[in-house]
């Protein structure tokens, strides 16, 4: 059995991991809230660009706002989006798992967002294209992501997404299948009345360039909405890790704390037992004398 | 049958709270910012074209616009200006917003 001082330093070990986790946990919970609630504001913004892309586009052909003559690299990139470090739990890895799934050197190039996913992706010797840190900040610069994406003739994004405080899924969608899905609602025997056409508006400087500009912001404004969510799926996926990792700590502070009862009362025992067994003998001695 | 001529309904009168002058909805946000939200007299703002206003019982409208200061006259209160980077500006029905950073 192990000395009562080293279980007892071992269990102060344990108290301090609780502690720790207990922090982060709260922590975690405090950005749910507040990434939940920005994620709720952003949507009612973002739902009503939507809602004016659906009416203005009646042609499917999404083409990243590339002009005719571009010519793309008929490769798919592949964009991840992981979170800034560590302590958010398997979440990651699962993604990192979906994208080896279709992942093929030759087909795909890869950008990541998120220095966990840039590591992730180094130990599984896979070598990544371009690299962008998470953003934290509230306003995201999507501009220089959208040059690289404008350059490829499809791109599939993998981003994690909330489902509730404890379900968190990995998703991958095709960026031009995404857009144009949301634009086919734009039938036109479903807009009715709400339709933006030259017929029933003014647009300033031209009908095409409104439209060019919008297909653009829809693509912006997908991209942040993904990055959005991803951010919210990694602090709530860091809150059920945190979770878990404080019960586990306290389970094992609790079984340390009956290990040091029970080795000090051993050792109590032992103390007694020598002491006993050492008065035996003198008063033997005693007696013989 | 003679055709009857339809009998005028008396619209709510809108004008009311603002003395008599015409007034439309005016919102300017961004995902996570409302710059603006209520009645206002006229929006004034710049885009390709050119300088322009915007007042009530405008057209449907839908434009982008330039780099600018935007100004929202409120029905209550003093001149809001409102620095633009990149917008989109929908008008309709007296209904008028800005979408920033889009």
């Amino acid at each position: 059995m192990r000395r009562p001082l080293e279980i007892k330093a071992e269990e102060a070990s344990v108290r301090s991991v609780v502690s720790l986790t207990s922090a982060l946990e709260s922590l975690s919970s405090m950005q749910i809230a507040k990434t939940k609630n920005k994620v709720l504001i952003s949507n009612q913004f973002f739902d009503e660009v939507w809602n004016i892309y659906k009416q203005i586009r009646v042609d499917v052909l999404f083409n990243f706002g590339r002009a005719p003559e571009e010519k793309p690299i008929n490769k798919e990139l592949l964009i991840l989006i992981t979170a800034k470090a560590g302590l958010s739990g398997d979440i990651d890895q699962r993604l990192i798992r979906k994208f080896l799934e279709r992942y093929d050197e030759a087909k795909h190039d890869v950008l990541v967002i998120g220095y966990h996913g840039a590591l992730k992706l180094k130990q599984a010797h896979i070598s990544y294209d371009y690299y962008f840190d998470l953003p934290e900040q509230d306003y995201i610069n999507v501009d220089p992501l959208m040059d690289i994406i404008r350059k490829y003739a499809r791109s599939r994004i993998f981003y994690q997404n909330y489902i509730s405080l404890g379900q968190q899924t990995i998703e991958d969608v095709d960026l031009s299948e995404v857009v144009s899905s949301k634009g086919r609602v734009a039938d036109l025997d479903t807009v009715g009345d709400s339709l933006v056409s030259e017929k029933t508006y003014i647009f300033e400087p031209s009908s095409f360039a409104v439209a060019a500009y919008l297909e653009n912001s829809i693509l912006r404004l997908t991209i942040s909405q993904f990055i959005y969510d991803s951010r919210l799926a990694q602090v709530a996926s860091r809150f059920r890790a945190m979770s878990a990792a404080k019960e586990r700590s306290v389970e094992t502070a609790g079984t340390l704390h009956v290990e040091y009862n029970r080795a000090k009362r051993n050792q109590v025992d032992t103390r007694l037992k020598e002491s006993l067994a050492g008065l035996k003998k003198i008063r033997a001695e005693g007696a013989e004398v | 049958m003679a055709d009857e001529a339809p009998i005028p309904v008396a619209e709510p009168d809108e004008s009311a709270k603002t003395g008599g002058k015409p007034s439309m909805f005016v919102k300017v946000y961004a995902p996570f910012q409302v710059y603006f939200e209520g009645d206002a007299y006229s929006v004034s703002a710049v885009n390709d074209v050119g300088p322009f206003d915007i007042l009530p019982k405008h057209r449907n409208f839908l434009c982008m616009l330039a780099p600018c200061q935007l100004v929202v006259q409120p029905v209550t209160g003093n001149a809001k200006k409102i620095k633009i980077h990149r917008a989109l500006m929908h008008v309709k029905a007296d209904k008028v917003v800005v979408f920033m950073d889009v």
